[in-house]
């Protein structure tokens, strides 16, 4: 807040200074060594000079605050100096050989801003490389407001960095916010109220406490309108933040529990070790990503994309050994089923945290999915969610060609509906549900290969996912591949939601009794397949 | 004389097939009524919908012309008097058979209700087999015990869902007894049933369904010249 | 004709094994009363036994007659403990007059104040049971009446203790969150290292189990558990016999809840500690696991299983942690696919099965 003085006193120079003298070295730095008060000027007349400053200018003007700042700046008796290692210079002109004595003046608590401010905005202007202007300019954002906005304006048309070009345009909108020129402060707000983020918001809603906001009603009116826009554009990107993340939820709850409902839907069997499958699939994809490592670091990056058959293959296969060696002992009694399935998933957490340990594994996040895109406000789309939602999508056109178009499908669908009329048929209904529970095992995989760019993988990950996948299959009925897909976008979305508003254990408490009250309407979940009693 | 079984403009459907379709029926007391028609035809459907297992899409079910099944509880209806054998034999396989039999009572422990039971049993032949478990009697057995548990709690309307289906030929002729002698003024009885020669014996009516509708209602020799009814179904 | 007309008493005790294992129990339940050799520390486990056993017993009411698995025992059992922790820590501070650790990491002042009447022990046992009732009453109500059942009914119980479990964790449902209760003084104004608390913890968990027992088989061989068997084995036949299937399972449901309550009740206080990990879906599956091992629907396997299975737990949990999740994991997949009826089967197996157990197998009485 201290701030707030010096600021109101740096504009209102500024403001009598402009438009500013050509800078008047000597003096700046006989003022320099007048005590707090000549800092001050010395400071203000430095900025007030740097809109229209030479390049030799602003570089002096970096170089004399930074002495001041550094205490390499001596005031004696005669003109000040810059003291260094090879011999002190002249402060006014640089030049060496001048007597190096006297001490550094003081710079109080209320200076020294002043000068870090007027270094960074001369740096900003005469900076060597584009770095030490990037550095620059990030010290001056917070301080945009007290310095004159041409500067920016001359800083943007010399910066040679598009990006970095781009800031400094958006800081000077944010300096042009106190011009004293009216035109050009509403001409800010609207340009900076297009870009509706939390920052702007900030800016333009502190405008409230300037006098103009209570003398001048246009001023009023373009602030009003300017917050009101940046709040309804934040609200919209906050729902699409929660609608996104809700989407990559449901996507991974898609691949977790479309598995579970084909299975169900076949052989009235839950597989409870189903979360383990999806931990196996991120242990795998980790395997591959250090086999990689390893074999071919050049492609390092590409391990996601390679372990995608890894580890399907290696899911089916253990899902198909867990199939033949007991599922298929006990398909009529699916209770049964419940408990040696919860066996197997004790045996997998187990042996996996004796083999490998309980911590989590460290995954290299490959360029492609990471960072993101800033769309409107808030609202960035992360490549690692995009990556999950992609492949869930990918992976749901599959299962459905699958189901729809293989003779492995159309086998299953079959048994499905009329297991005996199926094996009556000539369908090998054994080698379908072995075929089947192989399948919807790689899918509970690849759920685990897309998920260890965002969630922790550790032995116990598997019990995060595998009660909404339940939740899932209930809600979605089973049979067909449809109410699994609104299911997973019901429950991802519903789970998102609320949690933001009442925390994650209220939205899963909200999700079961909505799941429970939503048996009472439809018992069979949203898409059952109706029929007479068999 | 009051109708048993009123079915008036029955609709019932799964998803999109159409089990049922716009079906008027009348079942009379006193009266064995065949239901016959190729599978799919909405038989069981039927039987279904009268005794609650399935609902109605549209339409209405009327028992003795006052109670309204489609929007009864299936305990509720069988409480009413209107019980039904399902198609595949649908017994208590960890139970006595009198066990059995006894819940079919309704659990009266009295000595009339022990003398019903104990004639029920005598009536379908199983009265030697009471004290073993139902899941040990061979298939034809556990058809008449849960023709048994069915009639001993004397029913208004009794409902046999493919009666004779499995059995012998000696099983057949006895079941058929067994129906002509459940046979009384008081009791409206509908059998469903493939077995043309065990309907010709029993039934003094048919009706003949085909894809939800009625084809054809009379008398069994009628329905074999009906040319409709032998394209559909009978065959040439 | 005979079998009909014998009492009810002479029925009960036609289950062999039912008799033995009851009178085995109520053996040990009259050593723990009166042999002075009795270590507190080996009453204790024999108590948490009894209480382990009664709450197996719970579930193979419902799960091994009525045909209805839930997933989800351990909310009622927790229900219990929980009330238990309160009374007990009410009670502490009404005879010792210490704050207990509970109200310090809460940020409390002192306990709630409407844990008060807790203090009472019937008001405690009431409000254990009530509540146990009413919960299951209202779940039972809602799933049943919607058909929920088999598979379905069994995983959304699982979920149902999972969030219980979750609201448990945290600080701001008020029982303590991840540290639960703890801290137990006095039980009936004596303190718990007096000698012959374990003791009667002990007496009073058998005799609970005995008299779960005999009420249970009860309640089994009489009409009731007859047509709770032919729930399980055709429901939609029941129903259209006339009964209303409905309050069959919702009766038996909530004395199983009840039931379990009680076991939760008897094992805070033995335990010294309650807290939300009682609510983890293992712990609720395990329970159909002791069933599962010892043997469904004959009320004795039930009491074997849980005394097996979680005598060896405590034996190799002290000596080896490590190996018990692979010793648990292969006794279920053992007695699922060559003990169909749990070890209650044994006699009855031959080593030539062991390629086909199919052949004995009988099935879950769920559509």
């Amino acid at each position: 807040m201290r701030w707030r003085g010096v600021l109101a006193g740096l504009i209102a120079v500024v403001a009598a200074c402009s438009p500013a003298a050509a800078l008047d070295r000597a003096s700046v730095a006989a003022r320099a060594c007048g005590g707090a008060s000549g800092m001050t000027d010395a400071a203000n007349a430095m900025v007030a000079s740097l809109p229209d400053a030479s390049v030799e200018d602003a570089r002096w003007v970096a170089t004399f605050s930074n002495a001041a700042i550094e205490r390499t700046l001596r005031c004696g008796a005669g003109a000040p100096t810059i003291a260094a290692p090879e011999g002190a210079r002249d402060a006014a002109s640089l030049r060496p050989g001048a007597p190096a004595d006297g001490s550094p003046p003081l710079l109080s608590l209320k200076n020294r801003p002043l000068f870090e401010t007027v270094r960074a905005a001369a740096t900003l202007l005469a900076g060597p490389t584009a770095a030490e202007r990037a550095g620059a300019l990030t010290a001056l954002e917070r301080r945009a407001g007290s310095l004159p906005p041409e500067l920016f304006e001359r800083a943007a048309e010399a910066e040679t960095d598009p990006a970095l070009k781009e800031r400094v345009l958006g800081v000077g909108q944010a300096a042009l916010l106190n011009s004293p020129d009216m035109a050009k402060r509403l001409a800010a707000i609207q340009r900076i109220a297009a870009t509706p983020d939390r920052r702007a918001l900030t800016q333009i809603a502190a405008l409230k406490g300037d006098p103009a906001y209570g003398e001048d009603p246009a001023f009023r009116a373009a602030v009003d309108a300017a917050v009101g826009s940046i709040e309804r554009w934040l609200a919209v990107s906050n729902a699409l933040n929660v609608f996104y993340n809700g989407l990559s939820f449901a996507s991974i709850l898609f691949m977790a529990s479309a598995g579970l409902a084909i299975i169900f839907g076949l052989m009235g069997v839950i597989n409870l070790a189903q979360g383990e499958f999806i931990m196996i699939g991120a242990y795998v994809a980790y395997a591959v990503q250090e086999a990689m490592r390893a074999a071919a670091p050049g492609l390092l990056d590409w391990y996601l994309i390679a372990a995608i058959p890894v580890v399907f293959l290696v899911t089916a296969g253990v899902g198909i050994a867990v199939e033949a060696t007991i599922v298929r002992r006990l398909y009529t009694r699916p209770l049964m089923t419940l408990l040696a399935t919860w066996a197997v998933s004790l045996l997998i957490v187990n042996l996996v945290r004796v083999a490998i340990g309980t911590q989590n594994l460290q995954f290299v996040t490959p360029s492609y999915i990471s960072g993101g895109r800033l769309v409107t406000g808030d609202f960035i789309v992360t490549w690692n969610r995009l990556f999950a939602i992609v492949f869930a999508a990918v992976t749901l056109a599959l299962t459905w060609f699958v189901l729809k178009k293989t003779p492995l499908g159309l086998n299953i669908r079959a048994v499905t509906q009329n297991r005996a009329m199926a094996g009556c048929v000539g369908i090998a209904t054994r080698r379908v549900d072995m075929m089947a529970f192989g399948f919807g095992s790689g899918l509970a995989g690849l759920a685990g290969l897309a998920l260890c760019p965002i969630y922790s993988v550790n032995p116990q990950m598997g019990s995060n996912f595998i009660v909404d996948s339940f939740m899932v299959v209930v809600l979605g009925g089973v049979g067909t591949l449809a109410g699994t897909v609104i299911a997973a976008l019901g429950v991802g979305q519903i789970n998102v939601l609320i949690e933001p508003l009442y925390g994650a254990v209220a939205a899963k408490v909200i999700v079961l009794l909505m799941i429970i009250a939503f048996l009472q309407w439809r018992p069979e979940g949203l898409y059952a397949v109706k029929g007479r009693r068999k | 004389m009051t109708v048993a079984v009123l079915v008036e403009g029955l609709t019932v459907e799964f998803g999109r097939f159409r089990a049922i379709d716009d079906l008027s029926l009348a079942i009379d007391y006193g009266e064995v009524r065949a239901v016959i028609g190729p599978n799919g035809a909405g038989k069981t459907t039927l039987l279904d919908v009268i005794s609650g297992v399935s609902r109605a899409r549209t339409g209405r079910v009327l028992f003795d012309e006052r109670l309204e099944l489609t929007r009864t509880s299936e305990a509720a209806i069988a409480r009413a008097g209107v019980r039904r054998k399902f198609q595949k034999p649908s017994v208590f396989e960890a139970l006595t058979v009198r066990d059995n039999v006894e819940i079919g009572a309704g659990g009266a422990r009295d000595a009339a209700a022990r003398d019903r039971i104990a004639a029920t049993l005598e009536t379908v032949g199983l009265a030697a087999e009471a004290d073993r478990l139902a899941g040990e009697l061979a298939h034809g057995q556990k058809q008449w015990l849960e023709i048994a548990m069915v009639v001993v709690s004397e029913p208004k309307v009794l409902m046999l869902d493919e009666p004779v289906a499995g059995l012998t030929d000696e099983e057949t002729e006895r079941t058929a007894a067994l129906v002509r002698r459940l046979r009384t003024p008081g009791r409206a009885i509908v059998v469903v049933e493939h077995d043309m020669d065990f309907v010709e014996t029993i039934a003094d009516r048919v009706t003949v369904l085909h894809e939800g509708r009625t084809l054809f209602e009379g008398s069994m020799a009628r329905a074999r010249a009906d040319a409709r009814v032998v394209d559909v179904y009978l065959g040439r | 004709m005979s079998a009909a007309k014998r009492s009810l008493l002479a029925r009960a005790l036609d289950d062999r094994i039912f008799v033995a294992v009851t009178s085995a129990v109520a053996t040990v339940l009259l050593a723990a009363a009166a042999w002075p050799g009795l270590s507190d520390y080996r009453a204790n486990i024999v108590g948490q036994l009894a209480c382990f056993a009664l709450l197996a017993v719970a579930l193979d009411l419902i799960w091994g007659y009525a045909g209805i698995l839930s997933l989800g025992h351990g909310l009622f059992f927790a229900i219990g403990g929980y009330v238990a922790g309160m009374h007990l820590l009410e009670h502490s501070v009404a005879v010792t007059g210490i704050t207990p650790d509970i109200v310090q990491f809460m940020g409390w002042k002192a306990l709630p104040g409407w844990w008060g009447p807790l203090e009472s022990f019937p008001v405690a046992l009431a409000a254990a049971l009530g509540v146990a009732f009413v919960v299951a009453f209202l779940f039972g109500w809602v799933s049943f009446r919607s058909r929920v059942g088999g598979v379905y009914f069994a995983i959304i119980t699982q979920a149902l203790t999972y969030v219980a479990m979750l609201l448990m964790f945290r600080n701001d449902t008020g029982f303590g969150g991840n540290n639960g209760m703890t801290g137990f003084q006095a039980i009936f104004g004596v303190p718990f290292q007096s000698p012959g608390v374990a003791r009667g913890l002990a007496v009073a968990s058998l005799a609970s189990l005995v008299a779960a027992l005999v009420g249970c088989r009860l309640l089994t061989i009489g009409r009731f558990g007859r047509l709770l068997v032919a729930t399980r084995d055709d429901e939609v036949r029941l129903r259209s016999l006339g009964y209303e299937t409905l309050r069959l399972k919702l009766a038996v449901w909530c004395v199983s809840a009840v039931l379990a309550a009680v076991a939760g009740l008897l094992y805070a206080p033995q335990v010294g500690i309650i807290n939300p990990r009682v609510l983890s879906p293992d712990l609720s599956i395990e329970i159909a696991v002791w069933c599962a091992i010892g043997g469904r629907g004959r009320l004795a396997g039930a009491v074997i299983g849980a005394a097996l299975v979680n005598a060896l737990k405590f034996s190799l949990s002290a000596t080896l942690p490590d190996l018990w999740p692979f010793v648990l994991a292969g006794l279920v997949i053992l007695v699922a696919l060559i003990f169909p009826n749990g070890l209650l089967d044994i006699g009855r197996w031959r080593p030539t099965l062991l390629s086909r157990a199919g052949a004995l197998q009988p099935r879950d009485a769920t559509p």
